[in-house]
């Protein structure tokens, strides 16, 4: 339940060990790469110089990043070709992590020849496929409505004083064709379809050629050209068309065969070939972060102190590489949350937010139970929160952090449920164990303020400890969220709350004496600050504006103090529009009639409350977290932890 | 969506995009300026056109202006477009897909020239993301079967591909009929998506439109073109309002004499207006009657497409005068016959 003592690594080796080091660490999923270049720069890079490893050490002068190659992106798109033309079915993403790596010359070529293999068949079927689609598309269908027509085609090209065109009109342009007819001097004849239009044979004396190709032109006619081997009547056409086809299916079948044979030969090899150019790739993209010398590589990345020892036996195995684990000062290291298994989706919630920064207390154990006591009060159902339960369990196949965090809150709707007595909405099947909110609706509205008091207050101090851990006197101490800030609001809490009440646990004097202070010491917090500390100027720099802004953020003091607190009066009316918005739907269901009616809206409204008032519900937690409790404590400025692994 | 709450928003910033055009007192000065280059830069500081001249460099040069202008016109389409969705984005969508004809039109004329088309790239108006061809594939066309076969896929290919292994010089007036009937076919199709009283609004500007279109294509097809009275028909567009089909058949057929009795017994009788030349005066006629058409929508205001509809093309004609402008005084022509050529009508001029 906190935040992972991080440690810097450097680790230097042989150059020609760098895939195997790098793979090892991928293994553990554990390390957060970062620039070894830039940490060289800053100098991190400092070993006890001896005698074995002067060399690595000189080297360090001499260093260059890595340049990454196209080569593994050119095999990648080879291997996609290659599975488009087998017509491979498989995905790359389970990858053996243990698999042995050859070279890329070497995949290279053994990629190329099996793609030579290939090419011969994949090239000749898509070809051939093509000649049997334009026959398909063009010429079986063109002559459909001639097939009774007795004329040779050689007959009409030998005529002597009339010629014809082939072609496609569109229905527009046909239109005006017809409507002009009169004035045309061709017979035009429909002839069948084909995948772009209708076909029509134009017949036109021969003298007339150029004027009828201008007008035909001008109607957009796309000509047909009949090839010449084409002989005989349509209907023989049509049946050479036929065997043609045959023919060519007949190629495509032999061609296909041997891509099939190909398949089953190198499906296998093909499969291990394409993860090898995954991890080589996935490799390649890491090397960015390492930095190279002629013969040595340098890396540098974040590990949790805890497992310090796991990762260097990992790399122990090697030869000739050094590691080296160093605290970093300089460097805020990025955060790596540590929370047992109860608490873990809150960080879902968390992170939403931000990441906590490295030296902040991780909130998420807070986080937890303010959220499921809030959530709980707000939306307290038994057997609504049971349904929670289940589809969060559902949902954390698929999102483990979300389904988590609803099976939690489920759990605390549950438990309020029980204290409320309500199942589904009703609630006369089981008594309430504490009470029910619609008939003390007074009552659950000063607890929900009670309850806001309190996980206030444990903001503040988380707050406190927060800027303690900054060494943060300013804030901590004399702020308006730090002990300054606590102190009045106790006070303020005693002496207005307790005469609002009638009941007097201070003096009501000493009550303001000790606001006054508070407020004094929030209001000089910056001089006070440096006069500890022994800074000058007291004030720094602009001391007319220091005492304006600071006068001024006093008034927000005391808004949000106010706010915050009535803030947590809306968990006490969401348990009671929770228990209303049933109410409706109970009395809809009692003007049905039926029984069955009533069983029906009353499966309606639960699904309504679930769904909607759920999701209300759940929002206005979020924003009591963020907006009230995260504004007093928590800045969320860290960077995540992000381990390096070989998974997509 | 009813009409009330598509055009709320765009009409009243339509409203506010047309108080930026150029007033009749900024059209005095850039008529009353001595030189091309004093009017260029009038423009580049005291219009709104001012955000696109910025770019154009020499002062002197029109071509560059008017392209600027055109690139401007194709910023507000985008501004528009933003405001409407599926059939209504189609729909102006489509008056950008004349732009975009009007580059394959630069593209065919420098593959005719002979030209390298890579370098007529900074000469389009249109941006690449609005063609519906892949400029990288046609830019390495070297001839006109090369460029059509890259069009393939297209909705150029069709109207293009019959004239394949033609000579093109001599084509390259069929196939920009063609992609201009493309344009209003293409347009007239997404016209008749919108709801029934925008088709109808649509349409009241499309028909005149078509009508005196076709009417001058016929009017110049007796008269210059030598073409046969058939291939005449085909060329017109359909869907005009008055004429139809058969009534330009009779037309096509007849001589320019029955044109004009035919045209000045209609609502199209300025068109034929003979006080002065014919063959140089009817295309700005033209223009005139849809610009006083449009401006008269403008004023009416009504909650449907119109207003846009009214908007793009005022801004067109917007452009073609203060092109008209400064060709004029590139060519020194006075102040008063600056004034007939262009579309609008400037008051307080006449002194």
């Amino acid at each position: 339940m906190s935040i992972e003592k991080m440690t810097m690594m450097n680790i230097i080796g042989k150059i020609d060990m760098v895939d195997d080091v790098l793979k090892n660490l991928l293994k553990t999923r554990k390390v957060d790469l970062v620039s070894a270049v830039s940490q060289i720069e800053r100098s991190n890079f400092l070993f006890d110089v001896n005698d074995e490893n002067v060399d690595m050490l000189v080297d360090l002068n001499y260093i260059h990043t890595f340049e990454k190659s196209e080569e593994c992106e050119e095999m990648f798109r080879k291997g996609e070709e290659l599975k488009a033309a087998l017509d491979l079915d498989f995905q790359v993403d389970r990858i053996d992590e243990d698999m042995k790596l050859v070279s890329k010359e070497e995949l290279s070529d053994e990629l190329d020849s099996i793609c030579k293999e290939v090419h011969g068949p994949s090239t000749m079927i898509v070809a051939l496929k093509k000649e049997l689609a334009y026959l398909d598309d063009f010429h079986s269908n063109s002559f459909r409505e001639l097939e009774e027509f007795p004329v040779k085609v050689e007959d009409l090209r030998n005529m002597e004083y009339f010629d014809f065109k082939m072609g496609i009109l569109s229905r527009e342009n046909l239109l005006k064709l017809k409507k002009n007819y009169d004035n045309i001097l061709s017979v035009l004849l429909h002839t069948g379809s084909s995948a772009e239009g209708e076909v029509y044979f134009a017949f036109y004396p021969k003298k007339l050629e150029s004027e009828i190709t201008r007008i035909l032109r001008s109607l957009n006619f796309k000509e047909i050209i009949l090839p010449k081997s084409y002989t005989g009547t349509p209907e023989e056409i049509r049946a050479s068309i036929e065997s043609q086809k045959e023919r060519l299916h007949m190629e495509i079948e032999g061609q296909q065969k041997i891509l099939d044979d190909i398949k089953a030969k190198y499906q296998d090899r093909i499969r291990s070939i394409m993860e090898q150019i995954w991890i080589t790739t996935r490799l390649d993209d890491l090397k960015e972060k390492v930095a190279f010398s002629s013969n040595y590589f340098y890396l540098s990345g974040w590990v949790a102190q805890s497992e310090k020892e796991e990762i260097s036996s990992s790399v122990a195995g090697h030869d000739d590489v050094l590691i080296k684990f160093k605290e970093e000062e300089n460097l805020e290291p990025p955060t790596k949350l540590k929370n047992n298994w109860f608490f873990r989706p809150f960080q879902w919630l968390v992170n939403l937010y931000g990441t906590p920064s490295y030296n902040e207390l991780d909130p998420t154990p807070f986080v937890g139970l303010s959220y499921m006591l809030l959530f709980g009060m707000m939306f307290g159902d038994l057997g609504q929160g049971f349904v929670m339960v289940v589809a969060g369990y559902f949902i954390s196949k698929k999102m483990e952090l979300f389904g988590g965090l609803l099976s939690r809150i489920g759990i605390a709707s549950m438990i309020f449920g029980t204290l409320y007595g309500a199942v589904f909405g009703i609630e006369h099947w089981i008594p309430a164990l504490w009470m029910r909110p619609f008939e003390n609706i007074n009552d659950i509205l000063i607890v929900a303020i009670f309850v806001g008091i309190f996980v206030l207050l444990v903001a503040y101090i988380y707050g406190i400890i927060n800027a303690y851990k900054r060494k943060d006197l300013e804030e901590g101490v004399f702020g308006h969220a730090g002990v300054a800030g606590v102190i009045l609001y106790l006070t303020l809490l005693v002496t207005v709350g307790g005469s609002l009440l009638g009941i007097s646990i201070i003096p009501v004097p000493l009550g303001i004496g000790i606001a006054v202070a508070a407020l004094l010491a929030i209001v000089f917090r910056l001089p006070l600050t440096h006069l500890i500390e022994g800074k000058r100027p007291l004030h720094g720099g602009d001391v007319s504006g220091y005492y304006v802004e600071s006068i001024f953020s006093l008034i927000e003091t005391f808004l949000s103090m106010l706010s915050g607190t009535i803030s947590f009066i809306r968990v006490g009316a969401f348990a009671l529009t929770h228990v209303g918005l049933f109410l409706a739907f109970e009395t809809i269901g009692h003007m049905m009639g039926s029984a069955m009616g009533n069983v029906i809206v009353l499966i309606i409204g639960n699904i309504f409350v679930l769904g909607l008032e759920g999701l209300i519900v759940f929002i206005q937690g979020m924003r009591l977290q963020y907006y009230e409790l995260f504004s007093r404590y928590y800045s969320g400025d860290g960077k995540e932890f992000n381990p390096v692994s070989l998974g997509k | 969506m009813g009409n009330e709450r598509r055009f709320s928003a765009i009409n009243t910033k339509l409203r506010v995009m047309r108080s930026r055009f150029l007033k009749d007192d900024d059209y005095l000065t850039l008529m009353r300026k001595d030189s091309v280059a004093e009017q260029i830069k009038f423009l580049a500081t005291s219009t709104v056109y001012g955000q696109v001249l910025d770019e154009v460099e020499n002062h002197d040069d029109i071509q560059e202006v008017e392209l600027s202008l055109e690139r401007f016109q194709i910023t507000q389409f985008e501004k528009i477009i933003k405001y409407f969705s599926d059939d209504y984005e189609k729909y102006i969508k489509s008056f950008i897909l004349r732009y975009e004809t009007e580059d394959l039109k630069l593209y065919l004329r420098a593959l005719a020239r002979g030209d390298d088309l890579e370098k007529f790239s900074q000469k389009s108006v249109t941006r690449k993301k609005y063609y519906n061809f892949s400029y990288d594939k046609v830019k390495s066309s070297k001839t006109l079967d090369e460029f059509i076969d890259n069009l393939k896929d297209t909705r150029f290919y069709d109207v293009l591909y019959p004239y394949r292994h033609e000579d093109y010089t001599k084509l390259m007036f069929y196939m920009e009929m063609n992609l201009d009937r493309l344009y209003f076919d293409t347009l007239y199709q997404s016209g008749q998506e919108l709801n029934k009283v925008d088709t109808r609004a649509f349409y009241d500007v499309f028909g005149e439109n078509i009508d005196i279109l076709n009417v001058e294509w016929i009017y110049r097809g007796l008269k210059f073109y030598n073409l046969s009275p058939e291939e005449l028909i085909n060329y017109t567009l359909p869907h005009g309002k008055l004429f139809s089909f058969k009534d330009l058949k009779a037309l096509c057929y007849g001589d320019i004499e029955n044109l004009k009795k035919v045209v000045s017994g209609s609502i199209y009788k300025e068109l034929v207006n003979e006080e002065k030349d014919l063959d140089l005066f009817m295309g700005i006629r033209v223009q005139r009657h849809l610009y006083n058409k449009f401006k008269n929508s403008f004023s009416q205001g009504k909650l449907d497409i119109s207003i846009a509809n009214a908007y793009l093309h005022l801004l067109e004609f917007e452009i073609k005068d203060i092109i008209s402008i400064l060709e004029s005084k590139k060519y020194g022509l006075s102040y008063y016959e600056t004034k007939e050529y262009l579309v609008r009508d400037i008051k307080g001029s006449d002194y």
